[in-house]
């Protein structure tokens, strides 16, 4: 059982403001990632959660306990690093057992703990390798398997999957979500892969400079984002934003589209006249890179398209998929 | 406008080369270019090497090879000439005995007190210290001093009538003939090699502490894991090769211990701190007895010690760098 209440949570290094007044309630049992871009301030939110660093003002509460001052060790907290942090010159059950013999907990518990979670993880078989001895998904199994052991109540994890390829990344991120049905417990997780966070979370935290911009679930973010930053960092391809001027009758300042909402015009049907710039044609859909009086606009379409760059053609949308925003970048009703 | 001139001066050697390369082959050119390196470490080292070998097959104080008598081994028997090697009153050269133990010794002292004190420098450097360069830059500082120098500039504080019995004096407290007793000189020369010579290990040990990833130990930290631990399970053994490559370092250095304790104490008092090279010096080249042939025995014998120990070096250099392959 574990919720985190963040509360008006600030760090500063110097006259650099990395955490503004977050404001965060995770629920228990929730799997929560924080997204942004380098330097928005994730890692670091993570880390004061952890007790790696210390908020310059502000309170973290772990089920009603206020944790600002206590240790990284008696939070009941257990992080996976991005690096893996493993310890190189232990073996993998050496890796497993540090923490709980720091904990003095009997070697017959510790031996048990070890051994679930080999075999929740699949790693029985290298128990007695060396983390340079095993490949990167191994490791990273073993860098969870140490989580693991300690049985926290929440685990945080950073970027666990960057170090992987990308056919190991999405594979882990399945067993990841499997993973944390199967324990139920409250996981905090960083990235700033965009599809990691949508496959992943039930609710998404996304972070620009230090300040939270939007909190929902992927798809309020990606149907109502908040502002347009989120409208642009959720997705992909990225939203198109376009002048108001070229939608009759809208009193946004701009106007946001995704390129999915964006169709090839029937015969009679009226839409944003575009000529075609660039054609990426992957086989299951074509993107287009298209050009309106010097405003780029991006299109998915479906299926193999039959078109060149020069051609003329006019893409269509459905109102209900247009994101007006003012002129200061928030969501309009 | 560099080029053209520079290839046409370099074109102007291509008729020489051809013509050498046509007699020596493309294999011959790089013996070719090689010589003068192994011409200079022939005269420089290979041959000296040689004629100390052949200089302790021969007797007397003649220093021409010309005016020396063939002795075969004598020279090494007599260097072994010994009823009981621990006391090296009974041994036929016995001030080689005494420098052979005295610089074992010193090694055994230096090398305990030179890697804690290296450990202990380069621990403190690598926590966040205020003016943390400037420290880093005091500790490396002696030793960029010639070790003459460190002798003389110890020396001047050291002696009967120097700073520090200045300073004692001036406290109201009893004066210590610092270079003039036993013990006091032994502590003296010890000092001052590691003061001269700890920057370097620490360095070394230093660059081991910041290739330690700071994961290494938040993700200790997380384990709840205690100071005393986290450097005995975690520092101690991820600094070992640096820890290695220092306790070798030094030990090949105490054993060549001369410069800066010879102009500290002479050796002295009596023969407290003579030490191995400084006793083939003196065979060699001071002493009124001289017998260069001597002391070419002796330094082949510490040279083939100071083997030994650099070939260990080796060993754990190239299974440290298979490791870190691995």
């Amino acid at each position: 059982m574990s919720r985190i209440t963040l509360t008006d949570l600030s760090r500063s290094y110097g006259p650099v403001e990395v955490l503004k007044h977050i404001d965060l309630d995770i629920r228990d049992g929730e799997l929560i990632v924080f997204v942004g871009p380098s330097g928005c301030g994730k890692s670091t939110l993570l880390r004061q959660i952890a007790g790696l660093d210390r908020p310059t003002s502000g309170k973290i509460e772990i089920d009603g306990r206020d944790v600002t001052r206590v240790p990284a060790a008696d939070r009941g907290l257990a992080m996976v690093f991005q690096s893996y942090a493993l310890y190189p010159h232990m073996s993998v059950r050496q890796n497993l057992a540090f923490g709980l013999e720091n904990a003095r907990m009997a070697k017959d518990e510790i031996e048990k703990r070890i051994q679930e979670a080999a075999r929740m993880l699949e790693i029985s078989a290298y128990l007695d390798r060396r983390p340079g001895q095993l490949s990167g998904g191994q490791r990273q199994r073993v860098a969870i398997g140490r989580a693991i052991v300690r049985n926290p109540t929440a685990f945080l994890l950073d970027e666990p999957l960057s170090n992987l390829d990308a056919e190991l990344r999405i594979s882990t991120r399945a067993e990841l979500a499997a993973l944390h049905k199967r324990l139920g417990t409250t996981m905090v997780y960083v990235t700033h892969d965009q599809i990691e966070a949508m496959t992943l979370a039930h609710r998404i935290v996304v972070l620009r400079a230090g300040r939270i911009e939007q909190v929902g679930t992927p798809l309020e973010l990606y149907n109502k984002p908040a502002n347009r930053f989120v409208a642009g960092f959720i997705g992909a391809p990225r939203m198109n934003f376009l002048p108001a001027s070229m939608f009759p009758g809208s009193a946004a300042a701009e106007i946001g589209i995704r390129p999915q909402h964006l169709r090839r015009a029937t015969p009679g049907e009226t839409g944003l006249k575009t000529t075609v710039v660039m054609i990426e044609a992957l086989g299951s859909e074509t993107v287009i890179h298209a050009e309106n009086g010097g405003q780029r606009v991006l299109a998915v379409l479906p299926g193999q398209q039959q078109l060149s760059p020069g051609d003329e053609i006019a893409l269509a949308y459905d109102a209900k998929d247009l994101h007006p925003f003012d002129k200061d970048g928030l969501r309009l009703p | 406008m560099l080029v053209a001139p520079v290839g046409w001066l370099a074109r102007l050697f291509d008729p020489p080369l051809r013509a050498l390369q046509r007699v020596g082959g493309y294999g011959g050119m790089a013996v070719f270019f090689l010589a003068p390196n192994m011409l200079v470490f022939g005269i420089f080292v290979l041959f000296p090497l040689v004629l100390n070998l052949v200089y302790s097959t021969t007797g007397g104080a003649a220093l021409f090879l010309g005016d020396r008598s063939f002795v075969g081994l004598a020279q090494y028997e007599r260097l072994f000439d010994c009823s009981n090697y621990l006391d090296p009153k009974s041994c036929a050269e016995d001030l080689f005995w005494t420098a052979v133990w005295n610089t074992a010794g010193f090694v055994v002292v230096q090398v305990v007190l030179m890697v804690v004190v290296a450990l202990v420098t380069a621990l403190v450097l690598n926590r966040e210290l205020k003016a943390r360069s400037f420290w880093r830059a005091v500790f490396f500082f002696p030793v960029l001093l010639s070790p003459v120098v460190v002798g003389l500039i110890w020396k001047w504080i050291l002696q009967r009538q120097g700073l520090l019995n200045l300073g004692l004096y001036e406290l109201g407290l009893t004066q210590v003939n610092w270079l003039i007793e036993r013990g006091w000189a032994f502590t003296a020369a010890v000092g001052v090699s590691i003061w001269a010579h700890v920057g370097f290990y620490a360095l070394i040990l230093l660059a081991g502490l910041q290739a330690i990833p700071k994961d290494l130990y938040e993700a200790a930290e997380m384990d709840g894991t205690r100071p005393a631990r986290m450097f005995w399970r975690i520092t101690l053994p991820l600094l070992m090769p640096n820890l290695i490559v220092v306790l070798v370092l030094v030990l090949i250095r105490s054993v060549q211990i001369f410069d800066e304790v010879y102009v500290l104490t002479g050796g002295g008092p009596g023969t407290a701190t003579l030490y191995l090279t400084q006793y083939i010096y003196e065979i060699g080249f001071a002493s009124h007895l001289r017998n260069p042939g001597l002391a070419s025995a002796a330094s082949i014998l510490m040279g083939g010690v100071l083997v030994v120990l650099t070939l260990l070096q080796l060993g754990i250099g190239r299974r440290n760098e298979a490791r870190g392959k691995k």
